[in-house]
């Protein structure tokens, strides 16, 4: 490419003189005797280097220089100017032309000039290579990033799945080893014990295959018009009965004012059930059995959102480090009774409908976990 | 062996009942605490001849407490401790080094140690040993 050269000059006399000595010189060599002729022919051959007489009739120099740097600026552009054209000369250096000779032309200056022209091509195009290299590395060092932290989140999730599969694998193991005991010395109390521990252990087991296969779901929001507060009244109806077993009071303060709007009633039950569960197990975890133990479920108007359900307890409450990461996958304060999937699951699916959920704690002195659903589009939303 | 008692200390239940059936079938008194302040109480109370303690109850301070306590009790700290933890030994004994220093007497490493979830042969066989180089 380099070594393609238009010569441009209205005098036919230069044209062939020149056109030999370039020739000589190992270049493909193009003419054109007018400023109109060279840019067609600029268009067709794109010649590396353009060496073009400054004054000629019709288009002059400059103006045939601006047009090839507009059209390609790569090309380098080598005027040729009479001896008292030094104004012409500068002009064509401000509009970048690599070089300028002058006339009556001398073979050294004209090897000057095109050397360089064809240096600044050479260091343009190494430039331009080491760009698109930084350009590719830069891309191929980020899609190497972005596997590895999807291979720590991986390794994090795996880690986190099994030590929740080791615990009630130690859980099964110790109770077979219990049931054996009391086949062996045909002990009761340890075939009781041994089988509560199998079967307790089997429930784990059967809840965290159906927490990970929920995770597992991708969400799609099933948008349906529901009352909010069903959602509660469904709750307390399910959980009345384990809360009454512990001793825990399970109360509700729901508003009047709360219209139906569209959410996934499916899955917000899923999120309540998590919050209400979780808040009786802190109520049992609390050490002061005299305390009397509650959990509240509140429902709010809070402006701009479908409603704000509320979870408070006043069970054992959690520090600042419990609450940092309590919505972070496969974290539990439950030793082997928590997986620490529940919170993440509620958590991805408020996400999901473009809500908020936050937990006001403190050691001790209870919870409150707030839920705010917005109130969402007039329809469902895939119908707009 | 007769009537020589042994402290199973952990918060979980499950853990509580597969410790004690096996202290128990190896012919000893189980007794046992889901605290460390239960544990000691108890072990004041009754001298057991060895203790199985969690290092998580339910996190690594509570247990490293009760050991603590344990061992710098003039009369219950002749008695040998099987640390029983979900977490890896060299973590365990990494921590109760950096910890010494910090807080208070130093404090020997237990005399055994056996990661969760326990085989019950390697923890008989634990048992015995250390209940053999007593006497």
């Amino acid at each position: 490419m380099a070594k393609t050269i238009l010569l441009v000059d209205d005098e036919e006399g230069i044209r062939k003189v020149l056109g030999i000595s370039l020739e000589d010189a190992g270049y493909v060599v193009h003419v054109a005797a007018s400023g109109e002729e060279a840019l067609r022919i600029f268009s067709k051959e794109h010649p590396a280097i353009v060496l073009t007489d400054v004054k000629m009739p019709g288009m002059d120099g400059i103006e045939l220089l601006q047009k090839i740097k507009q059209e390609r600026p790569d090309t380098e552009v080598i005027m040729i100017t009479g001896h008292g054209d030094m104004d012409l000369a500068i002009k064509s250096l401000k509009y970048e032309a690599v070089d300028f000779i002058t006339k009556p032309i001398n073979d050294d200056a004209l090897e000057i000039a095109l050397n360089r022209a064809r240096e600044r091509i050479t260091v343009r195009r190494q430039l331009r290579e080491y760009t698109n290299n930084l350009e590719q590395l830069v891309h191929d060092k980020t899609k190497e990033l972005i596997e590895a932290e999807k291979l720590a989140a991986v390794g994090q999730t795996v880690a986190g799945l099994s030590h929740a599969i080791k615990n009630i694998a130690g859980g099964l193991k110790g109770g077979t080893f219990v049931l054996e005991k009391g086949l062996d010395l045909d002990n009761r109390k340890y075939l009781m014990q041994g089988w509560e521990m199998v079967k307790g252990n089997v429930d784990k087991i059967t809840n965290l295959s159906l927490d990970l296969l929920n995770y597992a779901k991708a969400t799609d929001i099933n948008y349906q018009l529901s009352e909010p507060n069903r959602q509660v009244h469904e709750i307390v109806s399910l959980m009345k009965h384990r809360a009454e077993e512990h001793g825990i009071d399970l109360k509700i303060d729901l508003a009047p004012d709360l219209k139906a709007f569209y959410f996934d009633p499916e899955l917000i039950h899923g999120c309540l059930l998590n919050l209400v569960s979780n808040a009786i197990d802190a109520c049992m975890e609390d050490d002061l059995e005299s305390k009397a133990k509650e959990v509240l479920i509140k429902t709010v108007k809070a402006k701009g959102w479908g409603v704000e359900y509320q979870v408070i307890d006043n069970g054992c409450g959690m520090d600042e480090e419990v609450k940092e990461k309590v919505f972070q996958g496969f974290y539990s304060t439950k030793g082997t009774k928590g997986t620490g999937i529940g919170l993440m699951i509620t958590k991805k699916n408020v996400d999901g409908h473009k809500g908020i959920i936050e937990v006001e704690s403190e050691k001790g002195a209870g919870a409150k976990f707030i839920m705010r659903l917005p109130e969402g589009p007039d329809r469902i939303p895939d119908e707009i | 062996m007769d009537n020589q008692k042994i402290l199973v200390v952990d918060d979980e239940p499950d853990m509580r009942i597969f410790v004690s059936t096996v202290v128990e079938t190896m012919g000893f008194v189980s007794i046992t605490a889901e605290n460390g302040t239960k544990a000691l109480e108890k072990a004041r109370a009754a001298v057991p001849v060895l203790v199985i303690l969690d290092v998580m109850m339910p996190k690594i301070e509570d247990g490293i407490w009760a050991y603590q306590q344990f061992k710098t009790d003039e009369k219950l700290a002749h008695i040998p401790i099987i640390m029983l933890s979900a977490i890896a030994r060299k973590t365990f004994f990494h921590y109760i080094r950096m910890l010494s220093p910090q807080k208070g007497p130093h404090v020997p490493e237990p005399e055994a140690y056996m990661e969760k979830p326990p085989d019950a042969a390697e923890l008989i066989k634990m048992i015995e040993n250390l209940l053999a180089n007593k006497t």
